[in-house]
């Protein structure tokens, strides 16, 4: 069944190491209604060997957030207290899907979500009504639809708030009193209208950092959380680690039996890390394009290339594909960024292809490709 | 990790018995744990003696460093002179520091012997001979480099998830280390240093010195042996295993050489926190070593070390907090309370009982940062940063041992009520000519600045060195003391016992060095500023300098500043006369060379003609008796048959100026420019631009030499004018705007035209306005279209 998903929740994803967790979590302290510790939680995110105690079965966690340890300790602490979290960084930088690890390890769900976008409301966050019953039998509980916030505080688990600040200004502010008081008034409902925060609710929040400015939140609800920068991964050799591990994801769930190709995941890892911090390797200056560059856009370059090279291909990834695919990745919005990409390579990739050969040599040559 | 730790078979590699005759106690510099620890172990071993890691010339100093009126942190400061090249052929000097602060092992050793009426003393080599013995010279030798950087603790590190070495040994050691007994402890350290040491490779142990120093160590130990029964060692953790391993059997003494205390000696000075954390390049200390400190003085008052951490989270915490208000950043009790529950949570989740530093740090990012983390953003986190390092600077309590320099200095500061035990930068203001103290104060900045002990630096004020901002009354210091103040003050206890001394002996030293007038003239301004008379012989020394140099550019400097200092000599209330001597000597000397400068290079030219301006002010206003000397020296140039033409307009112009007879001969020698060849008429330009920056009166008093000059120009070929402009309009940047108009009436007249050349009437705005209707009714018309 789970291969008939595109994407399937964390939960499902990985719920044997979550099963695994939640039993050999019995002598870990654990807040209320938390499905698993906060040992434990790290242990999901951060990848280890975990070992049921009462029973010595062992397990081997696969790592799934890289970079720095220390937030996702700092993350797993504040979503313990009475504040909530808000996720903040650069595009492609993780901070959804760790949301959702944190969802899925904390509450045993991650679909308990609002999707912040200039039309969002304060009904899609709260709650709505079912018209037609609302009609026929009043304000009733019954007739009441409720919306993550409200279904988070029943059933004291987390809710999700994707891109808050593309939301408007007073529809953010609407979780305020709620954040404060852990109580939402529902006046239509009468004295069955004051519902109360379960223990284990608790909001996390992602906003991007290039939308700073849009709909910048109010500091009374700044307050409110703790925050988290979620920065790029700066490695080199991590960041082909997530490509490779990512794409192989991707191309299982897509059923596609290629190979992964490790020298053009490095050759990837290097174009966006170079363009990303503006310098090469060498040390030579480049032009940073304004498009994103993050680790996420690597992925989808070469998943797409992967794709290219199943179904039009002999399997193999062509690297004219490749730089093709990385040309419409980086020039979207700016045309300034085509030129950018060709001195990219008309200096650091020449200059690489010189010194390395082979694939760069290759590589090198897909630079007329970009037009 | 625990279990690696606690691993008895290792630490059973080094003796641990508290009825041995010698207990080896090891610890890392500067760490609270180490000190509580130590404490214990002296309790429960009631040692006869204690025997410490660091050189041993300096155990006159440990009952000054434990005198009640010394305030930490402080130093040993060593230094070595190596004269006789034992080290390099480069006979260069050598100096360290060893700091101690209030957390440091080793000061709680001294402590607690003081305290139990016990000796304590250095066993180590003596600093000349840790040089000597090594490849690799440090800063520093209480080190625990060895203790970072080895491999093992990158692999610890990696195992079990910790940033660095700094996290993992807070972790493992600062904090579990508090509820251990001192036995586990001390074997907890054993295994740790003995695995580390593991990695270290003979050669490396060699190169720097490690081996020779624990050589002597173990002798110094064997030594002690012979006498006392109960012997605690106390080193750094690297050096335990080493030295029980050489303890078993007989050590041969390292060979010792035998050095003055001109060549080699050490003082105890004050010191800084911000100079003993690790994270500002003291490789031997702890990171944030106020923090440290607090924790240290802590554990010494309390009954249990239960609970300390938390206390000085919720401190820290507390301090960031408001010092984020006074910048303007709102920090609430809620986010405080927020911080520290974070702060507790990360050290339940990461198996440690008390929150450290780290989770402090963790705190304040999750907390008090509300936004992007940026650098604008993560204000709270420097301001935790600053006081966790803390700002202190320590104090030396016992007088007779400080260095009578550092006791001037210390004088001098409490004198001008300046800042003196703060390493926060401070601001003075001095008003130079208002009162006499003011002028003192100054002098007393200029003579530290001049020591080079990056005490302070003047940040506003007249610079006379670069003849800048002279018209400045205000002086504007920043200071603050370091390490390094005291250090380059015992740096120079030989030069004297007061600044002022030993301001004059660098002074007499630098003179002695010099050749130049020019440079001995920069020593005379430093003098002056610093309030500083030379000595008869020192006087006599530069009068030779001056009579030696033969350089007329380098008098001619020397003069400049001579001149400044004599003219400035009242209102900076400086008695000595000797500037005026040297004033004299330079001016007889310049005048002497001043002939043959008529041939000097095209490109010192102007440098010459600054030098002959500055002969004819100061012949006019110091020696006017001199002046006739000076003419017939501008004379005798003048007669020469070689001259750089822009030094001989400006030497035309002086003469000129001191005599208005000899405007025939300017005039003269213009006509000679002019009736030359195309190339010396090329010259001509040359001799207008000096005569004019001499005597530009000449061009407005005198028509016929307007004329000429006119000629000259009307004369020339267009491409040799183009190549001459630059130079004219040099030369004609001398005059006012007003003063070249009036010369372009008076040209305009030898053309026959009344009107000024230089100056245009404006149009009639009303004409202005028909022209612009005009152009749009013919615009009209173009295109066809009807009115």
């Amino acid at each position: 069944m789970e291969q008939n998903f595109i994407k399937p929740p964390v939960e499902v994803r990985y719920a044997d190491q979550l099963a695994f967790l939640q039993n050999a979590d019995s002598q870990n302290r654990k807040p209320e209604n938390w499905k698993l510790s906060p040992k434990s939680v790290r242990l999901f995110i951060l990848g280890g060997k975990a070992v049921n105690p009462d029973t010595g079965e062992t397990m081997d966690i696969n790592r799934k957030f890289y970079g720095n340890d220390a937030l996702v300790e700092r993350c797993i602490i504040t979503l313990a207290g009475n504040r909530g979290l808000m996720l903040v960084g650069e595009p492609g930088t993780a901070k959804t899907m760790l949301s959702e690890l944190f969802s899925a390890a904390i509450c045993g769900k991650s679909t308990n979500t609002v999707q912040g976008t200039a039309g969002t409301t304060e009904d899609m966050i709260k709650y709505s009504w079912n018209y037609a019953l609302l009609l026929s039998k009043g304000p009733c509980r019954e007739a009441l639809v409720p919306a993550p916030l409200l279904i988070g505080m029943e059933e004291g688990i987390f809710a999700r708030f994707e891109e808050i600040t593309r939301t408007p200004a007073e529809i953010q502010d609407s979780l305020i009193s709620v954040m404060s008081d852990q109580i939402l008034n529902i006046p239509e409902l009468g004295d069955d209208g004051l519902i109360l925060a379960k223990a284990g609710f608790n909001i996390i929040g992602t906003a991007n950092t290039r939308d700073k400015g849009v709909n910048e939140m109010s500091g009374a609800l700044k307050r409110r959380f703790n925050f988290e920068t979620v920065a790029p991964v700066r490695d080199v050799k991590l960041e082909k680690e997530i490509i490779i591990r990512e794409a192989v994801d991707l191309a299982k769930n897509g059923s596609i039996e290629c190979e992964v190709n490790q020298d053009v995941a490095e050759l990837l890892a290097v174009t966006y890390h170079e363009l990303r911090e503006g310098i090469t390797a060498e040390g030579t200056m480049i032009d940073k394009p304004a498009a994103v560059m993050s680790t996420a856009e690597a992925v989808s370059v070469y998943y797409q290339t992967l794709c290219h090279a199943w179904y039009y291909g002999d399997g193999r990834i062509e690297l004219p594909v490749l730089t093709e695919n990385l040309l419409g990745a980086v020039c979207k919005e700016n045309r300034d960024d085509l030129e950018k990409l060709k001195g990219y390579f008309r200096t650091a990739i020449k200059a690489k292809s010189t010194k390395m050969g082979g694939i760069w040599k290759a590589y090198f040559e897909t630079a007329s490709f970009l037009k | 990790m625990e279990q690696i730790l606690s691993q008895q078979n290792i630490a059973e590699k080094i003796a641990l018995n508290f009825q041995n005759q010698v207990v080896f106690f090891p610890v890392r510099h500067h760490s609270p744990v180490c000190s509580y620890q130590l404490r214990k172990t002296i309790e429960a071993y009631q040692p006869e003696i204690i025997l410490i890691e660091g050189p041993e010339n300096a155990n006159d100093l440990i009952s000054v460093l434990t005198d009640e009126k010394t305030v930490l942190p402080c130093a040993i400061y060593y230094f070595y002179k190596d004269k006789k090249k034992y080290i390099s052929e480069d006979a260069e000097d050598y100096h360290c520091y060893y700091p101690f602060l209030n957390a440091s092992p080793e000061f709680t050793a001294m402590k607690e012997a003081k305290k139990l009426n016990i000796p304590a003393k250095f066993m180590d080599l003596p600093y000349s001979e840790i040089l000597i013995n090594s490849q690799k010279h440090q800063q520093n030798y209480a080190d625990d480099s060895y203790l970072v950087k080895s491999r093992f603790y990158q692999k610890l590190c990696e195992k079990t998830n910790l940033r660095n070495f700094d996290e993992f040994w807070e972790k493992y050691f600062e904090i579990a280390g508090l509820r251990l007994s001192p036995e586990d402890f001390i074997r907890q350290m054993y295994t740790y240093c003995i695995l580390t040491r593991q990695d270290a490779t003979k050669e490396e142990l060699d190169s720097d010195g490690c081996t020779a120093r624990e050589q002597h160590m173990a002798f110094r130990i064997q030594e002690t042996m012979q006498n006392y029964q109960k012997i605690l060692v106390v080193t750094g953790g690297f050096h335990s295993w080493g030295l029980s391993e050489l303890l078993k059997s007989k050590v041969k003494p390292v060979k010792l050489h035998k050095f003055t205390e001109d060549i080699q000696n050490c003082y105890p000075i004050a010191y800084s926190y911000q100079a003993s954390d690790a994270l500002r390049g003291y490789a031997s200390g702890m990171m944030h070593p106020y923090f440290y400190d607090k924790i240290s003085e802590a554990l010494e008052t309390a009954d249990t070390p239960e609970g300390i951490y938390h206390q000085q989270a919720l401190d820290f915490l507390t301090k960031t907090a408001k010092e984020s208000a006074k910048k303007d950043i709102a920090v609430s009790i809620s986010d405080i309370t927020s911080a520290y529950s974070l702060t507790e949570g990360l050290s339940a989740l990461r198996n440690s009982p008390e929150p450290g530093i780290f989770e402090i740090f963790d705190g304040v990012t999750g907390a008090f940062i509300k936004g992007e983390k940026t650098t604008a953003s993560s204000l709270p986190l420097e301001i935790l940063s600053k006081l966790a390092t803390g700002e202190a600077v320590g104090h030396i309590g016992d007088k007779n041992h400080v260095p009578p320099l550092i006791s001037d200095f210390e004088s001098q500061c409490k004198k001008f009520r300046l800042k003196a035990n703060t390493a926060v930068p401070q601001d003075s203001e001095i008003s130079l000519f208002t009162s006499g103290k003011e002028l003192e104060k100054s002098r007393f900045f200029h003579r530290m600045d001049f020591l080079q002990t990056e005490f302070c630096k003047m940040t506003k004020g007249p610079d006379l060195h670069a003849n800048k901002d002279r018209s400045r009354v205000r002086e504007l210091w920043r200071y603050c003391r370091n390490p390094q103040t005291d250090a380059s003050l015992v740096d120079h206890t030989t030069d004297g016992s007061t600044l002022e001394e030993a301001c004059k002996t660098v002074a007499s030293k630098l003179i002695h060095q010099e050749h130049r007038c020019e440079i001995t003239a920069q020593v005379s301004v430093d003098c002056f500023l610093m309030g500083i008379t030379l000595s008869d012989a020192d006087t006599f020394l530069m009068e030779q300098i001056l009579a030696n140099d033969g350089d007329f550019f380098s008098l001619g400097n020397g003069l400049y500043y001579f001149d400044m200092l004599h003219a400035l000599r009242i209102l900076y209330d400086f008695t000595d006369t000797a500037n005026l001597k040297y004033m004299e000597q330079c001016f007889t000397k310049l005048i002497a060379l001043l002939p043959s400068m008529g041939a000097v290079q095209p490109e010192q030219a102007q440098e010459c003609i600054k030098i002959c301006k500055l002969l004819y002010n100061v012949s006019g206003r110091v020696f006017p008796e001199r002046q006739n000397e000076f003419k017939s020296a501008l004379l005798t140039l003048a007669e020469r048959d070689q001259k750089e033409p822009s030094v001989y307009g400006a030497v035309m112009g002086l003469l000129y100026a001191l005599d208005g007879n000899y405007l025939q001969s300017a005039e003269n020698a213009m006509q000679g420019y002019l009736t030359g060849s195309p190339a010396m008429k090329k010259q001509g330009a040359s001799y207008l631009k000096g005569l004019f920056e001499t005597a530009r009166d000449i061009a407005l008093m005198d028509k016929n030499f307007l004329a000429m000059t006119d000629s000259l120009l009307s004369d020339m070929e267009y491409d040799d004018f183009m190549e001459i402009l630059p130079s004219l309009r040099l030369a004609y940047s001398y005059f006012t705007p007003f003063e070249i108009q009036e010369i372009a009436g008076e040209v305009s007249e030898f053309h026959g035209l009344k009107e000024d050349l230089s100056a245009q009437t404006g149009l009639d705005e009303a004409l202005i306005a028909f022209g612009a209707e005009l152009d749009a009714e013919i615009f009209r018309i173009i295109r066809g279209e009807t009115a």
